[in-house]
């Protein structure tokens, strides 16, 4: 019989109340547990939220509505502006036009029509240039849009009107990156070259240039100028491939813009800095001017996440601390249960750390069983309680950021509440995947500590004091 | 050797201050057996505590072997009563959840004894307290009071203390065993010259001991013990 026996077998000297120990600890656990799965989640979701915005802001002209207009036009000096801001590694001008097909544009005049076709109101601004173009666009304008038409479109000659596309972007750019600021992914031929110098050479979107029938070489016309498609390029959304990139003079010459830039896109040198460079470049541009935004309305969603991430947090140290208040309580109840016990041991000559010892022991076996349960617990409630967190979040982040093609909607994996074993292994994964597993270990460390303390505090007490009074006391 | 000099414990009950032991002083040589008679109440388990180190007297000093007890500090008092002295209890105070061998194995545990040697050692004071084999396994919740008093008992022996303390060890057990005992005592104080100091009711182990003292209102007096026998085959 050793002090590691002993204590085991008197961690089960009451079954009854070792069992419901075991229990209490184990909701406490399990709960401190589910909770960190779903912190870690949560994390993860912001992570990937922020990952997908990156280092990029877009600065619009304030009060901007993109086509709709609004606010005054960026300019080249603005650009300079922007680029002089610290951190700041790239700033990328971009020129937007848009281009209706030539055909439709006339068959619509033609008929008599007035005013903005295609369900997209131009109002004008400062980049709204509506140009010509040999091309169709890849889009139907669909249900919406041909109600939309429907409704603009003079009465009487509705049924007449022509089956109409939606427009076409063209986009200037002074890189090679889309309108949000990633790298063009060209699939076919090759890029434009220089990006600040006029070129008739475009890229084309694959599902456009499939649409028109075009490949590497072929030639279209904007405003009856042709242009040679250097490249296509895939942006991975039916929208992003039906659009036209040139180079950005080219688009402010056809646009009749020269040194006008409809938006920027600036790339930050590291993601700490946005948060600064995004205030300093607001306040460099100046708010009156443009609007500096990181991703669209990514903030909002971004935040939202954040706060329930601290909730979980604050949950698991809350329900860790009960943990620890539980075995903490325990323990100093059953050394004064065993107070003569201590006495007897101390009078046949017990150290005062074997019995500090053997107290510990006991401890962590009620902290491991504890822990053992706990982890059975979370493993059952943390997909349920993560999903639960996340997708009435994901809900609004994916409303918020449309067209911006979020992974994974409910991102979050682990299929609902399923079973033991998807819960049990979605455990393993967010725990083993997450960036600080350390956490976890701090947190089972810190139960295994108070236990520890709660054992060796009270024992270490009752052991000073004289045997004969522990002895004397029932 | 135990000396004790002028030694008092006093208690404060309300407003009340009882002296158990008031002003005790004597001198017992090695391998000594002796005994302390003495109504219930009149101090006798409270001097054999302040012996043990169980407990600390008010004032005067008991000295083992020329070292002072008061002077010992709380590591060395618990290495005296694991190493110097098997305490016998009035009340058996063994440890209701292990067996009758885990608990004799107990103070051998504590002073660093292997495994095996204090298992074989176990059984082998349990034997000599006439254990039956059967009961050596078993819990000492299951144990009767007289099987628990020689668990207690060999408890007592298992580390080979110089002095044996013990709290009217025959008390509970049947006349042949308690004889039993007070042989297996006997030989102790001779075969390895322990001091034995026995506090007891029964008149038989009384009057087989070296020496007897009676303690009344915590004053320790000695008698002189009628079987000169016993008494003459001691050193003196
Ligand atoms: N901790 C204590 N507080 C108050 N009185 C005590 C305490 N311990 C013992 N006593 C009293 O001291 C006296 C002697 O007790 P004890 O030594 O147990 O007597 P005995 O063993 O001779 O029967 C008794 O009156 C007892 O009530
Ligand atoms: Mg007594």
């Amino acid at each position: 019989m050793s002090v590691l026996a002993r204590s085991v077998g008197n961690a089960f000297r009451n079954k009854v109340r070792t069992a419901a120990v075991v229990a209490v600890l184990a909701v406490a656990i399990g709960l401190a547990l589910a909770m960190l799965v779903a912190n870690q989640a949560v994390g993860a979701k912001v992570q990937e939220l922020n990952a997908s915005v990156g280092t990029v802001l877009t600065v619009n002209p304030a009060g901007g509505q993109g086509f709709e207009g609004g606010g005054e036009p960026l300019t080249s000096e603005q650009a300079a502006t922007a680029t002089a801001v610290p951190n700041v590694s790239a700033v990328v001008g971009i020129s937007s036009l848009r281009l209706r097909n030539a055909a439709e544009a006339a068959a619509q005049a033609a008929g008599g029509q007035t005013g903005p076709g295609g369900g997209q109101g131009v109002s004008g601004g400062q980049a709204a240039a509506t140009l010509t173009t040999s091309l169709t666009a890849a889009v139907d304008a669909g249900t919406l849009g041909n109600r939309n038409q429907a409704a603009n479109g003079t009465t009487g000659t509705t049924a007449t009107q022509p089956v109409r596309s939606l427009p076409i972007t063209a986009t200037g750019i002074g890189a090679e990156v889309d309108t949000t600021g990633k790298a063009l992914a060209i699939t076919e031929g090759n890029g434009l070259g220089d990006y600040n110098a006029e070129s008739t050479n475009a890229l084309l979107g694959t599902t456009l240039a499939e649409k028109n029938g075009l490949a590497v070489g072929s030639t279209f016309t904007i405003n009856d100028q042709t242009y040679t498609v250097a490249g296509l390029f895939d942006a991975g959304t039916t929208f992003g491939n039906n659009a036209v990139y040139v180079t950005l003079p080219t688009a402010q010459t056809l646009a009749g813009l020269p040194g006008e830039l409809s938006s920027m896109i600036v790339t930050v040198d590291s993601l700490e800095h946005v948060e600064a460079a995004k205030a300093a470049l607001q306040e460099a541009l100046g708010t009156d001017k443009a609007d500096v935004t990181q991703g669209q309305n990514l903030e909002t969603a971004v935040s939202s996440l954040d706060s329930v991430k601290n909730i979980s947090y604050i949950a698991f140290i809350a329900a860790l601390g009960t943990a620890g208040l539980i075995i903490l309580l325990i323990m100093v109840m059953l050394v004064r249960e065993r107070r003569r016990e201590i006495g007897v041991l101390k009078a046949i000559g017990a150290p005062n750390r074997t019995i500090g010892l053997q107290f510990v022991l006991e401890a962590l076996v009620l902290a491991a069983l504890g822990s053992a349960a706990g982890a059975v617990i979370a493993a059952f409630a943390s997909s349920g309680i993560a999903s639960a967190l996340i997708s009435t979040n994901t809900t609004t982040t994916a409303a918020a950021t449309t067209g911006r093609g979020m992974p994974g909607g409910t991102g979050f994996p682990g299929g609902g509440p399923g079973g033991p074993f998807g819960g049990a292994s979605q455990l393993l994964t967010s725990v083993t995947a997450s960036a600080s597993p350390d956490v976890i270990v701090a947190g089972i460390a810190a139960v295994f500590g108070v236990a520890t303390i709660g054992a060796l505090v009270p024992a270490l007490l009752t052991a000073r004091i004289r045997p004969i009074e522990v002895l004397r006391g029932e | 050797m135990i000396e004790v000099k002028n030694l008092v414990r006093t208690f404060n009950s309300g407003d009340r201050t009882i002296k158990p032991v008031n002003d005790v002083s004597f001198e017992l040589e090695q391998g000594t057996l002796a005994s302390i008679v003495g109504k219930s109440g009149s101090g006798k388990s409270t001097l054999l505590s302040l012996l043990g180190a169980l407990d600390k007297p008010t004032s005067g000093d008991v000295a083992v072997n020329g070292v002072s007890l008061a002077s010992m500090p709380d590591a060395k008092l618990t290495q005296y009563r694991r190493r110097d002295i098997g305490f016998v209890f009035q009340q058996f105070n063994l440890i209701p959840n292990l067996s009758a061998v885990d608990n004799v194995m107990l103070p051998m545990e504590f002073a660093g004894m292997r495994k095996a040697a204090r298992l074989q050692r176990a059984k082998e004071l349990l034997e000599q307290v006439q254990l039956v084999p059967e009961k050596h396994d078993r819990r000492i919740n299951r144990l009767s009071g007289g099987e628990q008093q020689r668990v207690a008992i060999a408890r007592a022996l298992a580390n080979e203390p110089k002095l044996i303390l013990a709290d009217e060890p025959t008390g509970n057990l049947d006349e042949q065993t308690g004889d039993h005992i007070i042989e297996l005592l006997s030989a102790l104080c001779r075969d390895h010259n322990t001091t034995i100091l026995v506090v007891t009711h029964d008149r038989a182990l009384a009057n087989k001991t070296d020496r007897r003292f009676r303690l009344q209102q915590g004053r320790l007096t000695e008698e002189p013990v009628r079987n000169r026998a016993t008494a003459a085959a001691a050193p003196v």
